[in-house]
């Protein structure tokens, strides 16, 4: 599986990575759209699997999560760098919004 | 068939002529998969924007014919499925581009390109944004554009609710499920939403209505704490914790601009429907200016949009 499900507790040890960047997509299961990006990210994550790690996770399984990164809407997709926050989408983006954005924050990011 | 299962097991970035390519991915472009697959047309649907449309964001339909109640998700699941069983297919792409090439259209996806002798355009409309400020820096941070996505989040708060028409009220309805508090503001003196929706959220005890007013800005830190509004007696504000918006919608026809005729708001000009200025180009659902923009009427588009690419193919 190329999206790793993770719980709120694993989000730092997860995203602490300096040699990639990490994606965390904030979903429900009761969310439409959140749905339609699931074979979206699959995809992206096939395509940029060397630069950027996939998480999955359930907002209502990991409540505390929504509340520390402010999340009042699914699906959310928080990108880090080394820990820290360095980009947030909201909504669902289809696979070459999504392909283009992380490659732009994965040249800025990461060093060449 | 023999078709079909190259473009199946095939990879990508090269030129396939296709009868058909349908771009899109919501109820006007799965009737169209539906009737296209059915009369044997060679196609592919570029689910590009959002599959399942603005339908599959609507918790709940209750005037599509022939089923009382149904999440919209759930509907345009079953829509893609039956149309999948008679062979329509699908690919997870956006159009980027789409030319004329003499009596072809160069249509650039994001890993293909195909070259279709007839193309529909069922790309849809997103939510239109107010422009207000603090709408882009709160958006996923108590605006939203989506409360099925997005109202239980708001558990016991208080929000507000922008728009008049069948969208806001619906939505605002869905809402008024999950919060302790509802104020809709209406720039008219009366909603345009059916009288049906529209007497059931005057009489919701947690929702108040304010006629003849605006939203001027969202304000907050993290998350979004208050609002302001112009009403007919002067600027006030209000604290809320959330804002969903419904103020229309932006048709999603930016890559089709230079090959037919858009209005003024962007949506398709048609004529008869589902034609467009170019004989080999339809338009279906909500991209075009058909003024009635429910699921049926899209679903309806779809099916006439393909039967005219049939005839055209005769």
């Amino acid at each position: 599986m190329a999206v790793k499900h993770i719980k709120g507790n694993e989000i730092e040890a997860a995203t602490s990575v300096v040699d990639k960047i990490s994606l965390v997509d904030f979903s429900a299961a009761w969310c439409g759209p959140c749905k339609m990006l699931t074979p979206v990210l699959e995809k992206v994550s096939d395509d940029l699997e060397d630069k950027v790690d996939f998480f999955h996770l359930d907002v209502d399984e990991s409540p505390d999560a929504s509340s520390k990164f402010s999340i009042r809407g699914v699906p959310t997709m928080i990108v880090f760098h080394n820990g820290e926050e360095i980009d947030r989408m909201v909504g669902f983006r289809d696979r070459n919004a999504l392909q283009t954005q992380l490659e732009n924050l994965t040249e800025s990011k990461l060093a060449k | 068939m023999k078709l079909r299962t190259e473009l199946i097991g095939s990879g990508s970035s090269v030129n396939r002529d296709l009868d058909l390519v349908i771009a899109g991915g919501g109820p006007a472009a799965l009737a169209a998969a539906l009737y296209a697959a059915r009369y044997d047309i060679e196609h592919i649907v570029l689910e590009s924007y959002q599959p399942g449309g603005q339908a599959a964001l609507t918790a709940l339909i209750e005037n599509y014919p022939g089923i009382k109640t149904i999440g919209g998700g759930d509907l345009v699941a079953v829509m893609k499925e039956q149309a999948e069983s008679w062979g329509a297919l699908f690919e997870m792409s956006s159009v980027i581009s789409a030319d004329p090439i003499g009596d072809r259209i160069q249509i650039k996806a994001d890993s293909s390109t195909y070259m279709a002798r007839n193309l529909i355009i069922a790309t849809g409309a997103a939510p239109a944004r107010l422009g207000v400020p603090g709408e882009e820096k709160f958006y996923g941070r108590g605006v939203s554009y989506c409360a099925t996505c997005d109202a239980p989040f708001f558990r016991d708060a208080r929000v507000l609710v922008v728009g008049g028409g069948d969208s806001a009220v619906k939505e605002a309805l869905h809402l008024s499920e999950f919060v302790s508090e509802l104020v809709l503001v209406h720039r008219r003196d009366k909603f345009r939403a059916e009288p049906y929706l529209a007497e059931k959220l005057l009489s919701c005890g947690k929702c108040s209505v304010n006629w003849n007013t605006t939203l001027k800005e969202i304000k907050g830190d993290e998350s979004v704490e208050s609002v302001v509004l112009s009403t007919p007696e002067g600027e006030k504000e209000l604290k809320v914790d959330g804002v969903f918006m419904y103020v229309g919608r932006k048709p999603a026809t930016e890559p089709f601009a230079n090959l037919i005729d858009l209005n003024d708001n962007g949506t398709v000009r048609t004529h008869d429907i589902v034609h467009t200025s170019r004989e080999n180009i339809f338009a279906a659902g909500d991209v075009t200016d058909n003024k009635l923009r429910q699921i049926v009427t899209a679903v309806s588009d779809g099916a006439r949009a393909a039967s005219a690419v049939f005839e055209l193919l005769q």
